[in-house]
């Protein structure tokens, strides 16, 4: 792009050395650096608007030097990987118009250091210089020209079509193309040897062959149109989706953040929910709407997509923070935004799984399970917007001790059967602890993981103690919810719980108390002087198992001759990345087939009961969730549906019930697969139904 | 719009296995967690949706012991203003009519224009407290309340009749409610809301001070000479029945009759 | 005078059925104790009601007036303290429903006469009052003695007493003139709302017959619903039937139902998981009819069949049918 100075004119075609003339027949050359510094000036207002919304937020989250936050950045930032899943095209398009981009930036800035500082754009190195921008300003023109296809001609569903997405876009490529213009022009006029290093510019001065002096006239209009766009465009960076080149990789490197804990009575009371880092995340949001294609509450047809929530939470942010919210024009504007685009309201914040699938996708790594739950707790608070079922689930947790109404002293029935040490009636402490955890110890059909898990330890020989009627909840259904109070109580009375019976090492049933315990409690303990923290061993079960059959302690020797395909649990899987070790089990029990759905690891589908989702039953759907899970089971072939979640057993299982496809596919526990492989069998032919069809009246 | 709320403290015990005392006359009630009456948080909740529209002040009084003040905070926690708690200690074994003898001291010194209490509460299920009261402070009244309109100095309200019926009732204010649950959605009260209500002073009065005698009150002044408690013979699980099919069914039938009446 | 005073309740030109269990429990207890029953009739325009008390009690006061005509709390207040101060009746009776709720506590006031409310069962000896009410939710019984008094209150639940119009008496009705309304505070009835009907309002049926996954297919619906006919039950479901659209929404128990409070429950081929049994547990009676005898319903349910209610059902309907 142009420069203009006083310096050398006409100082063309004669000499042997390859340069170009800054400013070359552009006069007056300040009106450029006025405009320029306004259009800096209007960048830097759009800046602080931003930076102003930010610094609303708590400032409790530190920053680290973090080596996965680095290499998502280089991955993410600069290469863009995440836009290429599923979508090559898309991910082409990006590095395109990103590295196109960002080569004419830094030719720019070259440009500037060769004019204002040392003259090093010449002979060689200027030739290959100009090769270079015309490759990266045609990859930009060619990555825009393709970004307008597939979002106005070929209408990739998750695109949308709004005047902002068309502006920008248009606005970049008459920049390039302008440019491309004055070069051509230039290139016309002065017609230097080396004109076709900038083939591009060369093509384009073809256009005024004959007409030097013609071309030598309009160059200058050019140039100042291509100037002004120029500027417009850094202008218009910070009011329009432009601005995420300085979000993304803000976002993209904090979302790699540990959490910080910030407890409850700490909070001011006009304190914002979110962090500095979650206004970041808003503000990041380019709006590809990869998260509405992965999240499964729109797949089933509910009234929420993770984009939706995002521009809606942006949208009142603004309302409330930006500079410019004393003006009625601006909240009124924002408002027929807020209304026009997407229609979405508080009640909607309650669908959510939490399941992470937007976040796994998302090329800003914007962590909308996260914001999610801060907005839940600002509506816990007011209380006004609780599902009364959820209400009742977190009164029910406070008063007895876990969510599934049920007094204390049922906790420990079931298990009664079957002699283990119950360390609340004062057994002895050995080895590890195996915490049941609510929804196993209360649910009927959730039990048998239980039985199942602890027959299998018993053949294994491995010790063990529960904690029985004194067993707490870890809290998880609280902090899901929003109600940080309730969360950081159970919390406490888990971790005197367990500190007082001197338990180091725990073996959870549910990936979401083992969630918890592992990734929620430390920053929380962290806040502690040393001598009262927890220090806590904790796994899933699954993890124990693989261990176990590695180490040949169970004994799986009865071939089962079936077919079966595994539910990855999304705070199994997605959220702890825990994908193989099951499989493994799986794979060492003899005459077990295994297939995978169509969507399996990473990319498995919510069962419906995260987020305290579990607890509500009156939400708004086409589809159940677990039903398209159960449907995908049967596609695949499998007979039997293996999954490592209290939860999600108890989805699937209700779902098979009201699919018609009841007697087709079986929903089993990995614990109850692996007790019936067990060599004598552990299972002692009770409510179970495992191999031979067994019909439960339901 | 001032609205006032009776509200009392209850044993949860929907889930729990209830063991009567020694004596015969009460239920064993360390293991048991208490809250609100169910009925009464739906009138504190009603209270303060009043307040929001038309502003005015919301005063909850209970008659309890001291761990009663947690409903108490509950209640201040959803918006109401202040709160009084009037010590049971006279008043036990008081039947209905004591019990609202005892608020009755306390509420008409109250400048109000609406006094809600809730249709029943879940331990004895008297059911009398609110209709007494207006009795005693001379004011129109209506039971089992399930919908309110406040409209300049009266009211439109609907009565839950049997049969999914209702009734439509106009009320001149001030006067005193009876609410039936399902009139609104309680507000979820976090843990927060209870901190942040903590220092809210909650004022205390007994039956001396307010000047009731033996006679009015506790067992002198009940109806009921003496109660004695049984545990209904169901025991826990179903019972199953035996015998061919046709006997089974024929049992059954028999069970059927009896609980249904007439058939 | 010693009698016992029935405060008949009727709504919209129809006897409710409380009215007759009233007066079956006063003429067992007038009988024990050698005392009459009296019925008492506020209305307006509604002397042709009143007549069919009179197989039921000794006899028949008949009060009428416009303000009478629906129940409102002042005037009946007003009906009732008049008759009371002037028969000075022993034991006065009224049904525990929505105007026995209303008006019974407030008589207590401004007569000062003990009142006991919601008694399942009644006893009356010497001169004392005895009464059976529930108390927690149903889990714990009461006895109550009452201390001893020239008249008393009560009021009975509906639906607990046995009900027989026919007493074999033949009272006289005596027509009784309505007080000077004075001291009326100002409420005022203005009608009734009939809820909007779905098709059937399972909330308000006193036995249901529910059907779960156990029914199969819709075509075996029609013998739920002819067992539910033979009862003068009303049908309802789990949610796999609703969700499957063989019975409508509003048939729905559980969670994301409806929550029933029936005299009888009877739950064919449910499960019982949490979620139904939330919408149906505080049912009085459950029977329960499962293949599974580890089907969670069995822990709620009072009874048990552990049987295929495909078998079950005509059996059952024949014990209604044929007797």
């Amino acid at each position: 792009m142009g420069g203009a100075n006083n310096k050398n004119c006409e100082l063309v075609g004669t000499t042997m050395i390859p340069y170009r003339i800054s400013y070359w027949h552009i006069q007056p050359a300040w009106i450029f650096y006025l405009l320029a510094a306004v259009a800096v000036g209007i960048f830097i207002f759009g800046l602080i608007t931003h930076v102003s919304v930010w610094i609303k937020g708590i400032k409790r989250q530190a920053i680290h030097l973090s080596w996965s936050g680095t290499s998502n950045l280089l991955l993410d930032g600069l290469l863009g990987l995440r836009i290429f899943r599923g979508d090559i095209a898309a991910g082409t398009i990006h590095l395109l118009i990103l590295w196109g981009f960002s080569g004419l930036f830094v030719g720019t800035v070259l440009i500037s250091v060769d004019y204002w500082l040392h003259h090093f754009l010449k002979g060689s190195v200027y030739l290959w210089y100009s090769t270079c921008l015309e490759i990266v300003g045609l990859m930009l023109l060619v990555g825009l020209v393709w970004s307008l296809i597939r979002r106005y001609l070929q209408h990739v569903p998750r695109l949308e079509r709004r005047l902002e997405d068309l502006t920008v876009v248009v606005l970049l490529f008459v920049v390039v193309l302008s440019g491309f213009m004055v070069e051509g022009l230039r290139l016309a006029a002065q017609r230097p040897d080396w004109a076709l290093w900038s083939f591009a510019g060369h093509w384009m001065s073809l256009l005024w062959t004959n007409h030097h002096q013609g071309a030598l006239s309009i160059y200058p209009y050019v140039w100042w149109a291509h100037a002004l766009l120029s500027l417009g465009l850094i202008a218009f960076i910070p009011y329009s989706k432009l601005f995420h080149m300085l979000a993304a990789p803000a976002s993209i490197y904090l979302e790699n953040q540990p959490l910080q804990a910030i407890p409850v009575e700490t909070r001011g009371q006009d304190d914002e929910v979110f962090s500095y880092r979650d206004m970041i995340f808003f503000d990041a949001c380019t709006r590809c709407g990869r998260c509405v294609e992965a999240c499964p509450s729109t797949g089933a047809g509910e009234p929420f997509a993770p984009r939706d929530f995002i521009v809606w939470t942006r949208n009142d942010l603004l309302m409330k923070y930006h500079p410019l919210n004393h003006f009625d024009w601006f909240t009124n504007w924002i408002k027929r935004r807020h209304t026009r685009e997407h229609v979405f309201d508080t009640q909607k914040i309650w669908y959510c799984t939490t399941c992470r699938a937007c976040l796994d996708v998302c090329p800003v790594y914007v962590a909308t399970p996260d914001t999610i739950r801060q907005a839940r707790g600002k509506v816990v608070e007011e209380g006004i917007q609780v599902p009364s079922l959820l209400t009742q689930t977190l009164k029910n947790l406070y008063k007895y001790n876990n969510p599934w109404e049920a007094t204390k002293k049922k906790r420990a029935k079931r298990s009664q059967d079957l002699e283990i040490p119950d360390l609340s009636k004062g057994e002895e402490a050995k080895g590890l602890c195996y915490f049941v955890g609510c929804t196993t110890s209360m649910d009927i059909r959730a039990q048998e993981l239980a039985r199942s898990f602890a027959r299998i330890l018993k053949h294994a020989q491995i010790p063990f103690a529960i904690l029985g009627n004194k067993e707490p909840c870890c809290g998880d259904i609280a902090r899901r919810a929003g109600e940080d109070g309730l969360f950081e109580k159970q919390m406490e009375d888990s971790v005197e719980l367990l500190g007082r019976y001197g338990i180091r090492d725990v073996v959870t049933s549910s990936p979401h108390c083992f969630h918890t315990f592992r990734n929620e409690y430390p920053a929380f303990q962290a806040l502690k002087p040393a001598e009262e923290r927890l220090e806590l061993r904790v796994r899933h079960y699954t993890m124990l198992l693989r261990e176990l059959v590695t180490a040949g302690s169970l004994r799986l020797e009865r071939p089962l001759n079936v077919k079966v395909t595994y539910h990855d649990p999304c705070y199994l899987g997605r959220h702890n990345r825990i994908f193989d070790a099951p499989r493994e089990i799986i794979a060492a029990i003899p005459g077990v087939e295994m297939v995978e759905m169509a969507h399996n690891r990473a990319n498995s589908l919510c069962c419906g009961g995260g987020g305290g989702r579990i607890w509500q039953e009156d939400l708004d759907a086409d589809v159940n969730m677990a039903e398209i899970r159960i449907r995908e089971a049967e596609a695949a072939g499998a007979e039997i549906i293996i999954t490592a979640c209290p939860l999600c057993l108890i989805m699937l299982e209700d779902a098979r019930k009201t699919s018609s496809l009841e007697y087709a596919v079986r929903v089993m526990d990995l614990n109850e697969l692996v007790a019936t492989a067990l060599s004598p069998p552990v299972l002692g032919g009770e409510n179970h139904e495992c191999c031979g069809m067994r019909k439960t009246g339901s | 719009m001032n609205v006032v709320v009776c509200v009392k403290q209850v044993p949860e015990v929907t889930d729990a296995e209830l063991e009567i005392n020694k004596e015969g006359i009460g239920i064993l009630k360390e293991d048991l967690e208490f809250d609100i009456n169910e009925w009464d948080n739906y009138a504190v909740e009603e209270a303060v949706r009043i307040k929001e529209a038309h502003g005015g002040k919301v005063i909850v009084i209970t008659l309890g012991d001291e761990d009663s003040e947690d409903v108490l905070r509950v209640a201040l926690a959803m918006g109401a203003d202040e709160a009084i708690r009037i010590d049971e200690e006279a008043f036990e074994l008081s039947d209905a009519a004591g019990i609202a003898q005892g608020l009755y001291h306390v509420i008409r010194d109250l400048s109000f224009d609406l006094l809600l209490t809730g249709a029943q509460s879940s331990d004895y299920g008297w059911g009398q407290v609110g209709p007494i009261l207006a009795e005693l402070l001379g004011l129109p009244y209506a039971s089992l309340v399930v919908g309110i309109e406040i409209d300049e100095g009266k009211m439109i309200v609907h009565r839950e009749l049997e049969s999914n019926t209702q009734e439509k009732v106009e009320i001149p204010l001030p006067a005193v409610l009876t609410i039936q649950t399902g009139i609104n959605n309680p507000r979820y009260v976090s843990i927060m809301g209870i901190q942040k209500v903590r220092k809210i002073e909650i004022k205390e009065t007994d039956s001396g001070e307010l000047g009731l005698s033996e006679e009015e009150i506790g067992l002198m002044g009940s109806c009921v000479a003496s109660q004695e408690l049984s545990l209904p013979a169901v025991g826990e699980g179903a019972k199953i029945l035996t015998g061919s099919l046709n006997e089974i069914c024929e049992k059954t039938a028999q069970i059927i009759r009896d609980k249904a009446g007439v058939i | 005078m010693d009698d016992i005073l029935v405060l008949a309740e009727h709504r919209n030109g129809e006897l409710r059925d409380i009215t007759f269990e009233m007066l079956t429990l006063a003429n067992k207890l007038s009988r024990e104790n050698n005392l009459a029953v009296t019925a008492l009739f506020l209305g307006h325009e509604v002397s042709d009601l009143s007549e069919r008390l009179k197989c039921a009690c000794d006899r028949v006061i008949l009060m009428e007036d416009p303000e009478l005509a629906n129940y409102s709390a002042d005037p009946y207040l007003m009906a009732m303290e008049t008759v009371i101060k002037d028969r000075k009746p022993m034991l006065t009776m009224i049904g525990h429903t929505a105007i026995g709720m209303d008006l019974a506590p407030a008589m207590t006031a401004r007569l000062a006469l003990p009142l006991v409310t919601d008694c399942v069962e009644v006893t009356l000896e010497d001169g004392r009052l005895k009464v059976l009410r529930e108390i927690y939710g149903g889990k714990i019984n009461a006895q109550l003695a009452m201390k001893p008094s020239d008249q008393y209150l009560i009021s009975l639940r509906t639906g607990s007493f046995a009900a027989e119009a026919e007493q074999g008496k033949s009272g006289n009705v005596e027509t009784v003139p309505a007080p000077a309304w004075t001291n009326l505070k100002g409420r005022r009835f203005l009608g009734y709302l009939e809820a909007e009907l779905e098709d059937v309002d399972i909330e308000a049926a006193d036995i249901l017959v529910s059907i779960g996954r156990g029914i199969g297919k819709p075509e075996n619906i029609p013998l739920a619903q002819d067992f539910a006919d033979s009862i003068g039950a009303t049908l309802a479901c789990s949610r796999p039937v609703a969700d499957e659209e063989w019975l409508p929404k509003s048939r729905q128990v559980g969670t994301s139902g409806k929550t029933v409070r029936p005299k009888i429950y009877i739950a064919l081929g449910i499960s019982g998981a949490y979620q139904h049994q939330v919408g149906m547990k505080n049912a009085d009676t459950i029977i329960a009819v499962n293949t599974d005898p580890r089907a969670p319903i069995f822990n709620i349910a009072h009874y048990g069949i552990v049987a295929d209610l495909l078998k079950v059902l005509p059996l059952l309907r024949e014990e209604f049918v044929k007797k």
